[in-house]
C-alpha cells in the first residue's frame, strides 16, 4: 500500500498549471459542498490564487499576514520570494495535488503562483475547542479540579506543566486506516518499565481497524482479555490522576478529540485508589481506601446473601429478624430472588434514567423514584422494606467507586451472583465468588497480573495499595511494575532524626 | 527419556507459596471429621498422636527433598521411571495417578456428603460435582501461576473461620484431657495412622518440586505448612474432646462443623451453615492441585497434553461421583485411601530414597571409570 502511494505521489505532480484549471480540478473535489474559498489576485502581471477553507483556518491572520503584505509589497512573487517574504512561520512547499488535498482538511493555506513548479502551504490550523473545565464523571474535594478537554493539545500542554522534566515522553502514533486519528504514548523514560512501553506501543501498533472512536475503544481494542467484564486500563479526565500514574513508571494514552486519558498496567485495586487518598494525611487516606474496598465487597454480597438467606438458609436468620423479616414479606407475591431482581432493576433504571436526562430534571427524578416508588411499592405489598434497605445500601456502596468503568462492572456482576443465590442459596454465592476470584487470578493487564500486589504477593506494595503509610516512610515506586528507578527518596535521610535540642 | 525437566522460567514460583500449597492440599474433607477418628483411638491423649503424627511428617517431608535433591530438577514420575525402568516406572507414576484421582473423588463424595446432610438433603450429587468440576477446569486451564495464586488466595480467605473457633473454646471443659497419658503406645500409633487421611497431600512435593525457582529455600516453608496443617488439627480435635462428651464425641461424624454450630449473634445465627459453604473455598484449592497433579503425571508419564487428561479426568469424576451415591461406598474408598495413603506416603518414600542413593553412586561410578 505504501509503495502505491509513492507512485501516485509521482504521477499526481500536476504542476506547472494554469490557476483556472487548479481552480476546477480543486472545485471537483469538493463537488456538491461550497467549503473551498479560493480568490484569485493579480500582482506584477502575475496571476496568484490564494484558497483554504475557511472555516479551519484562522482568517485574521490570512488577513494579517498573508494577504496584506502580498498584495502590498511591490515585489514580483515567485515560490521562493514568497518563502522569504511571508511573515508566516510553518511553511512548506508541496508538488503533490493528493497532499494539498489532505493538508486542505486539516487546516491549511494555500499560496500558487501561475505556472510556478509548487504549491506554498502554511498551516493556520483553528481548531474549536471548549475551555478547561471542572471534572464532570470524576469529582475530588481536595486537590485539582482541572480536567482534561477534547482537544489533544490542551492535554499535552497539560501534563507537560504537571511533569517538567526532560524526562517525560509523548510519542506520537497514528491508528485507523480510513480515518487516522492521533494518539500519544506517554511515560517517563527513566522510570517506566521498558517492557511496559513496548508491549503498549506494539498493540496500538499492531491495530487494523478502519478508526477508533474514542479512547474507551482503543482501551478495549487493546486490552489482554476482552471476554471479561472488569476494566483492564484504568482511565481517567483527571489530569493528576493521569500524572501521578505516569510519574510512577506506568504507561498513559492520550487519544485525540478524547477528554479521557487511561493508563496501564492497572492492577483491580488501581480502580478503587483516589488521588484523594494522597491529598489526605495517611490515616484518613487509609480509612477512606478500606471504606471503598468494604464497600465494593459489600455492594456485590449483600443482596444475593438476602436472597438466600431468606430462600434456603433462613436459620442463619435469628428467630427476633425472621419474625419481622417474615411479615414484611408476608404480603409479597413474589420469591425473593424475583423480588430482589426486580428492585435492582429498578435502581438500575432510576440510576440510568439520571444519568441521560439533564442535571436539573435529574434532581427531581431522584426524589421521585427514590422516595415515592420506593415508598408506594412497599406500600403496595409488592417489596419488603428490608429488601429495599439492603438494595440501597448496594446501589450506594457501588457508587464509591473512583473508577465508573469498575462501578458499572461491580453492578452488572450483582445480578448473576443474585441469580446463582436464589437458586443454589449460599452454595450458590460462594460458587459465584470463587468464579470472580479464579477469573481475577486470571487477568492480566499489559501482561502482568491484575491482583498484584495480591497475587504475586508483594509485601512492600501493600502499603500503596491497600492502606496508606506517612509520607517519610513510603519512599519506593510499586516494586509489582519493576519501574527502572525504585526509589523515589533516600529513606534514611528521610527518617532520620535528630537530637533532643539539637 | 530425559529425567529433569526444564520448566520456562515463567512458570516458576517462589518456594514461598510452598506453604500454602502444602497446607491446601492437606486441609480438605479430612478435618471436618478427623477428631472422632483419631480419639476413638488415643482418647483424651489424641493430641499426643498429633504431635507424633507431625514429627513423622517432617522426617518424610525431609526425605521426600532429600530424594528429590539427588536429581538436578526432576519429579517423582521421572525419578521412578529412572530407578526402576521404564515399565516398572510407569507403572508406580500410574498409582500416583490413581491415588491422586481417587483422593479427588473422595473429596469431592464427602463434600457432597456434608452438603447433603446440613444444607440440602436432595441436592443430586452431580450439581455440586458439576460446580466444582467447572472451577477446577478453569483453574486448572490457567496454568500453575492461576493454581497457586487460588491455593493462596482461598487459603487466607479462609482463615476467618478460626475467629468463630473462640465459642467452642469458651465452652470447653478442660477436665476431659484428664487423667493425661492413659494411651498406650500401640493406641497412640493407632491414633498417629488415624491421622494419615487427613494430612495426606503433602506428596504433591514430589511433583509440584521442579517448579520451584529457589529450591534452596524449600524446607522452611515445607515444615511451616506441615505445622500449621497440624496446628489446625491438633486444635479442632483438642476444642473436640474439650467440648463433646466422650460419649458423644464417638457418635459425632462431622465433630468440627458440629463446634460452630451453637456460635451465634444477634444478626446471624447457626454459622455451620455459612461455614459449609465456604468450606467449598477449602475444597476448590485441594482438588484443584490434585487434578494439575494428575494432568502433569499423564503428561511426564504418557506425554498426553494436559487439556485432555484435564477434560477427560473431569468427565469421568463427574460420572463417578454421580453414580457412587451409598455411604458405606464412601467410606469405604476413605478407608481404603487412607490405608493405601499410608503406606505410599509415609513409608515408600523411606524405601525410595536408599534406592535413589545407589543409583547415584552406581552412575558416578560408572561415569568416573
Amino acid at each position: 500500500m505504501r509503495k502505491n502511494r509513492r507512485s501516485n505521489k509521482k504521477t499526481d505532480n500536476i504542476f506547472p498549471i494554469n490557476i483556472d484549471e487548479l481552480e476546477a480540478r480543486l472545485q471537483k473535489e469538493f463537488k456538491n459542498s461550497p467549503d473551498l474559498s479560493f480568490s484569485k489576485y493579480e500582482h506584477h502581471g502575475k496571476k496568484i490564487a490564494v484558497f483554504s477553507i475557511p472555516y479551519l483556518v484562522e482568517a485574521s491572520m490570512i488577513e494579517e499576514n498573508l494577504l496584506k503584505p502580498l498584495l502590498n509589497k511591490d515585489i514580483p512573487w515567485t515560490t521562493q520570494t514568497i518563502l522569504d517574504e511571508i511573515p508566516l512561520n510553518d511553511s512548506e512547499t508541496i508538488t503533490s495535488f493528493q497532499e494539498i488535498l489532505q493538508k486542505l482538511i486539516i487546516g491549511t493555506a494555500f499560496v500558487y503562483v501561475e505556472q510556478a513548479e509548487e504549491v506554498v502551504a502554511y498551516l493556520l490550523l483553528n481548531k474549536e475547542k471548549r475551555s478547561l473545565d471542572k471534572a464532570e464523571t470524576e469529582s475530588l474535594v481536595l486537590g485539582p479540579k482541572i480536567a482534561f478537554t477534547e482537544s489533544l493539545i490542551t492535554n499535552l500542554n497539560i501534563v507537560r506543566w504537571r511533569i517538567r522534566s526532560t524526562d517525560l515522553v509523548m510519542e506520537e502514533l497514528k491508528v485507523g486506516n480510513s480515518l487516522p486519528r492521533e494518539i500519544r504514548i506517554v511515560y517517563m523514560k527513566s522510570i517506566a518499565n521498558e517492557a511496559d512501553i513496548n508491549t503498549m506501543r506494539q498493540r496500538i501498533q499492531d491495530l487494523d481497524v478502519d478508526e477508533i472512536e474514542d479512547s474507551a475503544v482503543l482501551q478495549q481494542y487493546i486490552e489482554d482479555d476482552s471476554l471479561s467484564i472488569f476494566p483492564q486500563f484504568d482511565s481517567t479526565e483527571l489530569p493528576d490522576r493521569f500524572t501521578y500514574a505516569v510519574s510512577q513508571g506506568k504507561v498513559g494514552v492520550l487519544v485525540e478529540n478524547s477528554p479521557t486519558g487511561f493508563i496501564g498496567p492497572s492492577s483491580l485495586f488501581s480502580f478503587l485508589e483516589s488521588t484523594e487518598d494522597l491529598y489526605m494525611r495517611w490515616g484518613a487516606g487509609s480509612f477512606l481506601r478500606f471504606i471503598r474496598f468494604i464497600a465494593m465487597f459489600f455492594s456485590i454480597i449483600i443482596t444475593p446473601a438476602y436472597v438466600a438467606a431468606v430462600t434456603y438458609q433462613f436459620g442463619i436468620i435469628p428467630t427476633q429478624l425472621l419474625i419481622s423479616i417474615g411479615q414484611s414479606r408476608a404480603a409479597v407475591p413474589f420469591s425473593p430472588i424475583f423480588e430482589a431482581l426486580l428492585l435492582e432493576f429498578l435502581i438500575e433504571l432510576l440510576r440510568e434514567a439520571g444519568a441521560r436526562l439533564p442535571t436539573k430534571v435529574g434532581q427531581t427524578m431522584g426524589i421521585v423514584g427514590g422516595i415515592v416508588i420506593g415508598q408506594a411499592a412497599v406500600d403496595a405489598g409488592l417489596t419488603s422494606n428490608i429488601l429495599i434497605i439492603f438494595v440501597a445500601m448496594s446501589a450506594l456502596a457501588s457508587f464509591t467507586s473512583p473508577s465508573y468503568l469498575l462501578g458499572t462492572t461491580i453492578r452488572v456482576v450483582r445480578f448473576p451472583l443474585i441469580i446463582l443465590a436464589g437458586t443454589l442459596g449460599l452454595i450458590g454465592i460462594v460458587f459465584g465468588l470463587s468464579l470472580l476470584i479464579i477469573h481475577l487470578i486470571r487477568l492480566t493487564s499489559l501482561g502482568r497480573p491484575y491482583l498484584t500486589p495480591l497475587y504475586p504477593f508483594q509485601w512492600r506494595d501493600m502499603d500503596k495499595v491497600f492502606f496508606r503509610l506517612p509520607i517519610n516512610i513510603t519512599n519506593k515506586r510499586a516494586k509489582s511494575y519493576q519501574p527502572k528507578k525504585l526509589i523515589r527518596f533516600s529513606g534514611k535521610e528521610a527518617s532520620k532524626k535528630r537530637d533532643i535540642d539539637e | 527419556m530425559n529425567i529433569n525437566v526444564t520448566i520456562n522460567k515463567s512458570l516458576k514460583i517462589p518456594a514461598f507459596y510452598l506453604f500454602f500449597i502444602i497446607h491446601g492440599i492437606q486441609t480438605g474433607v479430612g478435618i471436618m471429621g478427623v477428631p472422632r477418628y483419631i480419639f476413638s483411638k488415643a482418647h483424651q491423649d489424641s493430641w499426643i498422636s498429633i504431635l507424633l503424627a507431625l514429627i513423622f511428617m517432617i522426617i518424610v517431608a525431609y526425605i521426600m527433598l532429600l530424594i528429590l535433591k539427588q536429581y538436578e530438577n526432576a519429579d517423582i514420575f521421572n525419578i521412578q521411571v529412572d530407578i526402576f525402568g521404564s515399565w516398572i516406572g510407569k507403572l508406580f507414576g500410574t498409582v500416583y495417578i490413581l491415588f491422586f484421582a481417587a483422593t479427588l473423588i473422595s473429596v469431592i463424595l464427602t463434600y457432597i456428603q456434608v452438603i447433603q446432610i446440613f444444607l440440602y438433603p436432595t441436592i443430586p450429587s452431580f450439581v455440586v460435582t458439576g460446580l466444582l468440576i467447572f472451577l477446577v477446569i478453569y483453574i486448572v486451564s490457567g496454568g500453575i501461576k492461576t493454581l497457586v495464586g487460588v491455593t493462596f488466595i482461598f487459603v487466607i480467605l479462609s482463615q476467618w473461620i478460626l475467629i468463630l473457633a473462640y465459642d467452642p473454646i469458651s465452652r470447653m471443659d478442660w477436665a476431659h484431657f484428664l487423667p493425661m497419658f492413659q494411651a498406650s503406645i500401640p493406641d497412640l500409633l493407632q491414633g498417629v495412622k488415624a491421622t494419615t487421611y487427613s494430612v495426606t497431600g503433602f506428596e504433591i512435593l514430589f511433583v509440584i518440586y521442579p517448579f520451584i525457582s529457589n529450591k534452596e529455600k524449600a524446607k522452611l516453608p515445607v515444615i511451616l505448612g506441615l505445622c500449621y496443617t497440624t496446628f489446625l488439627i491438633l486444635s479442632t480435635t483438642a476444642i473436640s474432646i474439650g467440648y463433646f462428651s466422650a460419649r458423644d464425641l464417638g457418635d459425632i461424624e462431622w465433630s468440627t462443623i458440629t463446634l460452630f454450630k451453637n456460635v451465634s449473634y444477634t444478626f446471624v445465627e447457626r454459622l455451620d451453615y455459612l461455614l459449609i459453604a465456604e468450606w467449598m473455598m477449602i475444597i476448590i484449592p485441594n482438588i484443584a492441585i490434585y487434578m494439575w497433579a494428575i494432568t502433569i503425571g499423564m503428561k511426564r508419564l504418557y506425554k498426553i497434553p494436559q487439556r485432555i487428561t484435564l477434560y477427560t479426568t473431569s468427565f469421568i469424576v463427574l460420572i463417578v461421583a454421580t453414580v457412587i451415591k451409598s455411604d458405606i461406598y464412601i467410606n469405604k474408598l476413605t478407608d481404603t485411601l487412607s490405608s493405601v495413603g499410608f503406606w505410599l506416603i509415609f513409608i515408600y518414600p523411606f524405601v525410595l530414597l536408599p534406592l535413589v542413593i545407589l543409583k547415584k553412586k552406581w552412575r558416578k561410578r560408572k561415569g568416573s571409570v
